[in-house]
């Protein structure tokens, strides 16, 4: 009873959002959509009382609050949308937003890189080959039904709750027991217990310093060099496969 | 020199009044030099088609711009019928918006060091101090392209479609050499921001800019640049003889006028980033050097990067009717079998200078081998690659003709 108590207040708004994607998601009956936004917006809120940010700068707040609101409100657009050119232009607009929390978090590489192979490239292919499946004003019947709407949004909030479950137990980001002072360049507050990877070769002692390009390089092929030559090779792999796979001009294809 | 002015605002405000005063510049004088540039395209594509091109409108044709502004402005605004109206007005939107952003990173004069956002000193561009400034121009420029597609799938017509595909597949492939081709500037600068790449080479002098290390990256800047700009000879999303208009067939007045101050504000910023990146922007021996002091020395640095970015305006449009616009295979096949290989090697090579210490002049012979070994690979492959590949296809019409 004690635990129900103590995580009430992300149990309930995880199945409000549940249950207001699976109203939303496009079906033959005609539902009234109003009700699955007003859950939605209920379970945003009481969310929001969760992930208040330590008090900081003002600007930063408000900016915080927009991108925030703009990465999930759009998500669940995305999801919910009938029309699979609408989802994928929602889908940039998420990535936009959460560039822009990246940007507040002091990481503008990260943010820039996103938007170019993201927004720039993996969105652009998706539009690509939605047009090429369908033209703008025909009334096609295809992919406009979800096929499992009930499981496929049962499945994502259970994993969204372990993931916030997660993150409580870890960073306690219940908005109380962070410093009250957000260092310059970070939003939220790294949690005191949490030393810098004392492995790392990267320097860490400037907070300024967190997510400039310098540091970011040290650590990408300093700390996390194996990664980095693994996801290398995996994605050389991927290409190998790819030309592998694609037709010969000498078998009729262009 | 604005310090007064800025004093004179409240403390809270006093952060935004010179990106504010600056925008305004900027903005102004894009719009009217885009006006204009389509007049100078008229006029030289006139000239060297021996035509006369236009002349009627004020002396030597001058005010011409002024009536097609006027034209465009009182034009009928047609919007189709059977168009998504929504997507079909945020395109011409998008288009602009993205191209004007993407100028904010981009110095259009000495840029004072130490610029303190509220010393009243006049910061010659929009957002000082980004230290990613060209990963936020391609970040920002890769999604202009969201314009022309939304445009082309919006008007819910067959050639707008067709236009709005090729320009999707031709921007997502030339944005990789882009990237790649200002890597190596990056690797013998130490930084990716555009105002350190400036001075870097100012105060190197004539021998530092950028074009005598890597002559190679600058050809293959510019061209994925004028790519992603969809100008001619890359303009196959427009293409008249076989599109009609391609992704803007079904747009007129004023939202068509928008399309075409995107791809001008476009070229302008390709002109002053390749002038910036290498040529030294605002840097001429004697004439504009770091610590000259004389009386309107700042005009006249502004004067100098304004003609070195004039002079790549005027490149651009002469390229125009210079280079016939290539077929579809052939792009793809610029872009990803040498351009791509090309910017690669030259950014091996900037790593094998650094990481051995040579002379950074080893780079202008290695540049100069790496493009005569292309052209050579070029010139001496191709003809027989085309005998092999179109050999086993007669082969196999013949087994297909003996098989009945």
């Amino acid at each position: 009873m004690d635990w129900s108590k103590e995580n009430g207040l992300l149990i309930i708004p995880l199945v409000l959002g549940c249950f207001a994607v699976c109203w939303l998601m496009p079906s033959t009956r005609q539902r009234p959509r109003i009700l699955g936004g007003l859950a939605a917006l209920a379970a945003i809120l009481m969310m929001q009382a969760m992930l208040l940010p330590p008090a900081g700068d003002y600007v930063r707040s408000v900016l915080f609050f927009v991108f925030a609101a703009a990465a999930v409100i759009s998500a669940g657009l995305m999801i919910t949308d009938r029309n699979p050119v609408y989802a994928a232009l929602w889908f940039a607009l998420v990535t936009l937003a959460v560039c822009g929390l990246f940007l507040l978090n002091a990481a503008p590489f990260l943010s820039a890189s996103t938007i170019i192979v993201y927004a720039g490239a993996i969105i652009v292919t998706f539009l690509f080959v939605i047009m090429l499946a369908q033209q703008s004003g025909t009334a096609t019947s295809y992919d406009q039904q979800p096929i499992q709407p009930l499981m496929a949004s049962v499945g994502g909030f259970i994993l969204l709750g372990a993931l916030l479950f997660t993150l409580q137990e870890w960073g306690h980001i219940d908005g109380t027991s962070t410093s009250e002072h957000a260092e310059p360049g970070q939003f939220i507050a790294l949690p005191k217990e949490i030393e810098p990877n004392p492995l790392s070769q990267a320097p860490h002692d400037n907070p300024h310093e967190i997510g400039s390009l310098r540091v970011l390089g040290r650590s990408l092929f300093g700390d996390y060099l194996f990664s980095v030559e693994i996801a290398g090779t995996v994605l050389l792999i991927a290409t190998i496969g790819a030309i592998a796979i694609a037709p010969r001009r000498s078998q009729g294809t262009l | 020199m604005f310090e007064q002015l800025i004093n004179w605002f409240p403390e809270w405000a006093r952060p935004f009044i010179m990106p504010m005063i600056t925008i305004g510049i900027v903005l102004q004088v894009n719009l009217g030099v885009c006006s204009y540039l389509i007049l100078l395209e008229r006029k030289l594509s006139a000239w060297m088609q021996d035509r006369i091109g236009p002349n009627r409108v004020g002396p030597w044709g001058l005010l011409q711009p002024v009536a097609d502004m006027l034209k465009l402005l009182l034009k009928e605004d047609v919007i189709p019928g059977h168009v998504n109206k929504f997507l079909y007005v945020l395109a011409p939107g998008i288009s602009v918006f993205t191209t004007m952003l993407a100028f904010a990173v981009v110095p259009f004069g000495p840029v004072p060091r130490n610029l303190s956002a509220t010393d009243g000193q006049f910061p010659y561009i929009i957002a000082p101090g980004v230290d990613l400034g060209l990963v936020f121009i391609f970040a920002v420029t890769s999604l202009a392209v969201y314009g022309i597609i939304l445009g082309g799938w919006a008007s819910n017509n067959k050639y707008s479609a067709l236009g709005a595909m090729r320009a999707s597949a031709q921007v997502v492939s030339y944005e990789i050499p882009l990237g790649m081709s200002v890597v190596g500037l990056a690797l013998l600068t130490g930084s990716m921001s555009i105002e350190k790449i400036l001075l870097h080479q100012v105060d190197a002098g004539i021998l530092g800019w950028n074009i005598w290390f890597q002559p190679l990256a600058c050809v293959i800047f510019f061209a994925a640049a004028m790519a992603e700009a969809q100008r001619l000879p890359f303009d196959l999303s427009e293409c008249e003889q076989e599109l009609v208009g391609g992704w803007h067939t079904e747009y007129s007045a004023m939202k068509w006028g928008l399309f075409f101050l995107g791809e001008y504000t476009h070229v302008i910023t390709i002109s002053f980033l390749t002038s910036i990146l290498f040529f030294g922007g605002w840097h001429l021996p004697w004439i504009a050097e770091p610590d000259s002091q004389y009386l309107g020395s700042t005009l006249v640095k502004v004067l100098v990067l304004l003609t070195k970015s004039f002079a790549f305006i005027i490149v651009i449009q002469m390229l125009r009717w210079t280079i016939p616009r290539f077929r579809f295979d052939q792009l793809m096949g610029l872009a990803w079998k040498v351009l791509i290989p090309l910017a690669t090697l030259n950014v091996v090579c900037v790593m094998i200078v650094k990481q051995f210490h040579l002379n950074e002049w080893w780079l202008l012979p290695m540049s100069a081998g790496l493009f005569l070994g292309a052209g050579l690979i070029g010139t001496q492959s191709s003809r027989p690659f085309a005998r092999k590949t179109l050999e086993p296809v007669a082969e196999a019409h013949g087994h297909h003709a003996h098989a009945h």
